[in-house]
């Protein structure tokens, strides 16, 4: 009877080890992927920033332009306290984008991989503003937090970050920013997939001292 | 007949320039290139061979483009100190478009607190005149014209866009595409009154380019805040779209309604039958491949100043080849390397 328990344990730890050994692989192979995705993003983006000067002209896209003026950052990153949620399933890192200096209230959009809207390389062009207006409507307060506001907040932010090169910039110059756009929320996915992974060995380095002993 | 009297030496002199363009053969040699070096060593042995020479390693894409434009520069300058009336004035207005985008250069950036020599680095030679650095000072459009514009080529072209409103990136953009279309108006009035094969050959690639920067401002300008009125204000009176296809493009919300507008006019029909719908990264190679064409077919006639203004644009076009085949080598990118090359010949 006692084998038999003993046997049942031994059986179910074994287990738990295989499932920590699988979560180790499973964390490396999807931060392998991560990195080589940020790669190719971040290729992407440069090569678009080329076309974008190639085809607006070098004096109009340089370094010399970039704002020096002081103005809030419109994204920042969160750092969340592991040790008042030691779940798992929180992230270490949130990304907050887009937050804008002129509203009071933040717009907060996690990082999540596979996110279709900005993962879609936009070829396509934005919809013109049909509003008669040359001013930018008043937004009810009623609609804050609203999907339609984040994305109106979200598309106005990009703009404004592009400003610096003029307002009549070229789709190629748009299509850069998204892609660098992504490849800025995938660092975090790496950086929150690294702290997994880093997690999942702790375990296994754990279960390998144990079998040892 | 006469025109040899003034004029035969430089037409002679820039046809001799034609001749040194870059060949579809010194394209592919380019385009093989794995490094920076390699492309310098290929050089070597064009017109560019002697300003390249000389550059220390590691060499950037940004030193090959100068070095390049260094030598447009020089034989532009020859040509001028050459030339005698009117074709010194034809070959001033051909600088107008890089003296306009020096302007707005030195304006955004010194909104922006940039350092003004820094700027003045930046900005295109053709383009330079002596008291460009005082634009850093310039609070509004109004102290721009007074302070220093009123002393340069370009201030016939600020009566449309004068006002006391402070400078932002919204009426800097408004300011650079009004001087623009002004020049485009005036080089096209000045080449009218020239008359003969030089009225005749640039009408026609002006026309191109009016109606190119119309398509341009109303593709860059969607979902932005600039309005239909602005946006019908900044296109040139004159070209194939004036002034229904103008009516048209200013309503256009998407780069299909675009199409449909310039799909009616048979020159653009061919340009936008090369782009698949909803696409429009091939636009510019596709723009400025029908350019080259037009350009190329001014050198088919003689005794007109269209050949300087063709010279000059198909080596522009030649640096952005350059460019372009640079960055591709540099990012690693040689199969991207034929998506923005345009051959000349």
């Amino acid at each position: 009877m006692e084998s038999s328990e003993n046997g049942r344990e031994s059986n179910e730890g074994i287990s738990v080890k295989e499932e920590n050994i699988l979560n180790f692989l499973d964390s490396v192979d999807g931060y392998l992927i991560l990195m080589d995705s940020l790669s190719s993003t971040l290729r992407q983006g440069w090569l678009e920033l080329a076309s974008a000067r190639h085809s607006m002209g070098a004096s109009r896209i340089n370094s010399t332009l970039f704002d020096l003026k002081l103005h809030p950052a419109s994204t920042t990153l969160q750092v969340n306290d592991q040790s008042a949620a030691p779940d798992r399933e929180l992230p270490h890192f949130t990304l907050c984008k887009w937050a804008s200096s002129n509203n009071p209230e933040k717009y907060f959009e996690e990082a999540k991989f596979g996110e279709v809207e900005l993962l879609k390389k936009s070829n396509s062009l934005r919809h013109r503003d049909i509003s008669h207006n040359s001013e930018i409507q008043a937004r009810s307060p009623e609609s804050v937090g609203s999907p339609v506001t984040v994305d109106d907040q979200a598309e106005k932010e990009r703009y404004k970050s592009l400003s610096m090169f003029g307002t009549l910039v070229s789709p190629k110059l748009r299509a850069s920013q998204l892609s660098f756009e992504t490849a800025l929320e995938m660092l975090v996915e790496v950086s929150n997939m690294r702290a997994s992974l880093l997690c999942a060995h702790d375990q296994v380095q754990k279960d390998m001292e144990t079998a040892t002993k | 007949m006469t025109f040899n009297i003034h004029g035969g030496y430089l037409e002679a002199i820039v046809r001799g320039y034609r001749s040194g363009l870059l060949t579809a053969s010194d394209y592919n040699n380019l385009c093989q290139c794995e490094t920076l070096e390699d492309i310098k060593m290929h050089l070597s042995a064009t017109e560019y061979g002697p300003y390249l020479q000389n550059e220390p390693s590691p060499l950037h894409t940004t030193t090959i483009v100068e070095k390049c434009t260094l030598k447009l520069v020089d034989e532009y300058k020859h040509m001028l100190t050459q030339a005698t009336e009117p074709l010194s004035t034809f070959l001033e207005y051909i600088t107008y478009g890089h003296m306009i985008d020096n302007v707005v250069l030195i304006v955004t950036g010194t909104l922006h607190e940039r350092d003004v020599q820094e700027l003045l680095e930046k900005c295109h030679p053709l383009g330079m005149f002596d008291s460009i650095a005082t634009l850093a000072v310039a609070q509004n459009m109004r102290e721009l014209y007074r302070l220093v514009l009123v002393d340069t080529p370009l201030a016939p072209y600020f009566s449309e866009c004068i006002t006391s409103e402070d400078l932002d990136d919204m009426n800097i953009e408004i300011m650079r595409n009004t001087l623009y279309k002004a020049y485009l108006e005036d080089f096209y009035r000045f080449c009218q009154k020239l008359g003969g094969a030089t009225a005749e050959i640039m009408s026609d690639i002006l026309a191109f380019e009016a109606d190119r920067r119309a398509v341009n401002i109303t593709i860059n300008s969607i979902g932005t805040e600039l309005t239909r009125d602005d946006c019908r204000k900044l296109y040139s009176n004159f070209g194939l779209l004036y002034p229904y296809g103008h009516e048209e493009l200013a309503v256009c919300e998407d780069i299909d309604q675009v199409r449909s507008v310039m799909e009616k006019y048979p020159p653009y029909q061919s340009i936008f039958s090369k782009l698949s719908y909803g696409e429009s990264q091939m636009l510019d190679k596709a723009f400025y491949e029908e350019e080259v064409k037009r350009l190329c077919l001014a050198f088919e006639q003689q005794f007109h100043y269209g050949v300087f203004f063709a010279y000059m644009r198909l080596r522009e076009q030649e640096i952005r080849n350059m460019m372009w085949i640079s960055e591709c080598v540099a990012q690693n990118q040689k199969s991207r390397v034929h998506d923005s090359v345009v051959f000349i010949f």
